[in-house]
């Protein structure tokens, strides 16, 4: 059978089926293996140069901002020392830096959503404390959130 | 005098419209179902884009006519040997609509349709995320396993190339490959039947996957959280569509037109300074192709073709094929989440059997019911775009296994 299936891969190129004809069982399965095998092998050879083609533009654009920085180092006025570096946060999550004349209006907006909320289901909520998430989706503000969820609530 | 005024109305009736369809009462029951898809795109909006198109085609080549040179589409030229005199002899007698199909026939409307979703395909989250193109080819195994059944089910390799190619859920695919290799007089079955069934699969891609999806992966996998994707430079994206049509070109010739178009037209996208063909190929001649193709496709679905077993094995296998395809996408994404130590989540796999954006908004959709913050659909446009690859792919290792 293995034989008898490697004959017909190597027999499958260039039209050997007549389209008119009905198959016996070593074509069908012959084109069923080796037809699933060359799809899967041609994306798997693209996965291959893609991903090295990713690595190596990901070490050009590396290799670009250590010049940048270094540069950009180089250029720096001699008089001004560093500062001292501020004392790291205690909380372990990347907080957002959002200033303190802001705070109460992000607080504001979280809390006029949630009333919304409540609105429509009819549920009574109460903000009890706001806390940046540390997680993939820090760095983006509550409204790219809300926006993003928007977009693909009515998918 | 009575003789004479009852063979006046005698001739009448029988050179009326009227006549014609008591003749042929299938007829009848085709404009029944086109007024039943008309329904379904005006009413209930499935695939109105195209439905509407199919249906209105479908309409007007089962209106009676008893004259020949009347008919608006004329089914006998496509169930015979298609010669060059058969090409002129479509040019001199056709009707509006024959002449429109050879565009189907000739496969210049399955590549031009190509040209204009390159234009729209955003191809960044498979170059984020290059291990989608697995999870495209494995729900190619729709295409291969529907070919093994319809060869069981005893039919000619040419009809088993064309329903399997249902199973890549991508219309423009299952037009060229059927137009390829069912000539009309090796088979029942045409390229307007083919592209019902595939298109009708399409539409109902909300109906069959979510199930499936379910019945497949454990709620504990549906909520797995994928960390955010890395954003391609310009310069990859600009390179991306000349490497894949190098490669799929030069592993499988016979996927280069197809494949071809489509990164033509993401090339075209991608330079930034052509905005002038970008704008055209994604609305105007997209547009264009897209009413040519629907009612030309519509018009091959006469009584003759359609109400026949033949076309109720198509239906059959069209399914098995859409839900084999989705079953192999899940499956190769749970092996994956598996072999990353629980970071894939498995509903992303259902998203390889092309139907773009339809499926990867399915993988979305099923993945925020299990935990509304999560957001999967970037992720799944990544084994999404990498289906119509996909399909192409195996639409190339079709044609050149198969004689046309």
């Amino acid at each position: 059978m293995n034989l008898l299936m490697v004959n017909n891969l190597l027999m499958l190129a260039g039209g050997s089926i007549d389209g008119d004809a009905h198959m016996d069982g070593s074509q069908y399965w012959g084109v069923t293996l080796a037809g699933l095998g060359i799809v899967i092998a041609a994306l798997a050879l693209l996965v291959i140069v893609i991903f090295l083609f990713g690595k190596l533009f990901d070490f050009i654009h590396s290799d670009k901002k250590k010049v940048q920085s270094a540069a950009a180092a180089a250029k720096a006025p001699k008089s001004a020392p560093p500062k001292p570096a501020p004392p790291a946060p205690k909380s372990a999550a990347p907080a957002v830096a959002v200033p303190a004349e802001d705070e109460d209006e992000v607080i504001a907006v979280i809390s006029a959503v949630v009333a919304m909320m409540s609105e429509a289901d009819g549920t009574v909520y109460k903000v009890r404390s706001v806390k940046p998430v540390g997680n993939g989706y820090a760095g983006r503000t509550a409204w790219a959130m809300d926006g993003r969820r928007q977009n693909v609530a009515p998918f | 005098m009575l003789q004479i005024l009852q063979d006046i109305l005698a001739g009448l009736w029988e050179t009326s419209g009227l006549y014609a369809l008591a003749e042929h009462p299938g007829s009848l029951i085709m404009m029944l179902v086109a007024f039943l898809f008309m329904f379904f795109a005006i009413v209930l909006e499935f695939e109105p884009l195209l439905l509407l198109p199919i249906s209105f085609g479908m309409f007007l080549s089962n209106l009676p006519a008893v004259n020949p040179e009347d008919m608006i589409f004329h089914a006998e030229f496509w169930n015979q040997e298609q010669t060059v005199d058969w090409f002129w002899s479509v040019l001199h007698d056709g009707g509006l609509l024959d002449k429109l199909y050879l565009g189907v026939k000739l496969q210049i409307y399955p590549c031009l349709i190509f040209l204009g979703i390159g234009t729209m395909t955003d191809f960044g989250p498979l170059i984020a995320n290059p291990k989608s193109f697995l999870l495209g080819a494995a729900a190619q195994g729709g295409i291969f396993f529907t070919f093994l059944a319809a060869a069981l089910m005893g039919m000619t390799a040419a009809e088993c190339g064309s329903i399997a190619i249902i199973g890549g859920a991508d219309g423009p695919t299952s037009i060229y490959v059927s137009s390829k290799l069912l000539d009309g007089a090796n088979s029942s079955l045409n390229t307007g039947t083919i592209a019902l069934a595939a298109y009708t699969y399409m539409a109902l891609v909300p109906v069959i996957q979510p199930p499936l999806m379910k019945l497949l992966t454990t709620k504990k996998e549906r909520a797995i959280k994928m960390p955010q994707l890395r954003t391609p430079s310009k310069t990859e994206k600009i390179i991306f569509p000349v490497i894949v049509t190098l490669i799929v070109a030069l592993l499988v010739p016979s996927a280069a037109s197809l494949v071809g178009m489509l990164m033509f037209g993401n090339l075209l996208k991608e330079s930034g300074v052509c905005d002038r063909l970008v704008d055209t190929a994604q609305n105007a001649l997209m547009n264009i192709v897209t009413i040519f193709l629907g009612i030309s496709v519509g018009a091959t679905t006469t009584a003759d073709n359609v109400i026949q077993w033949e076309f109720l094995k198509v239906m059959l296998l069209g399914v098995i094929a859409f839900s084999l395809g989705t079953c192999c996408g899940l499956v190769l994404a749970k092996i994956m989440n598996w072999l990353s130590g629980g970071k894939l989540n498995p509903l992303i796999g259902s998203a390889g059997v092309s139907a773009v954006p339809m499926a990867a908004r399915i993988s979305q959709k099923v993945g925020a019911q299990t935990d509304p913050t999560n957001f999967l659909l970037m992720h799944a446009m990544g084994p999404n775009v990498a289906g119509v690859i996909g399909s192409a792919v195996a639409a190339g290792v079709l044609l050149s296994v198969i004689a046309y």
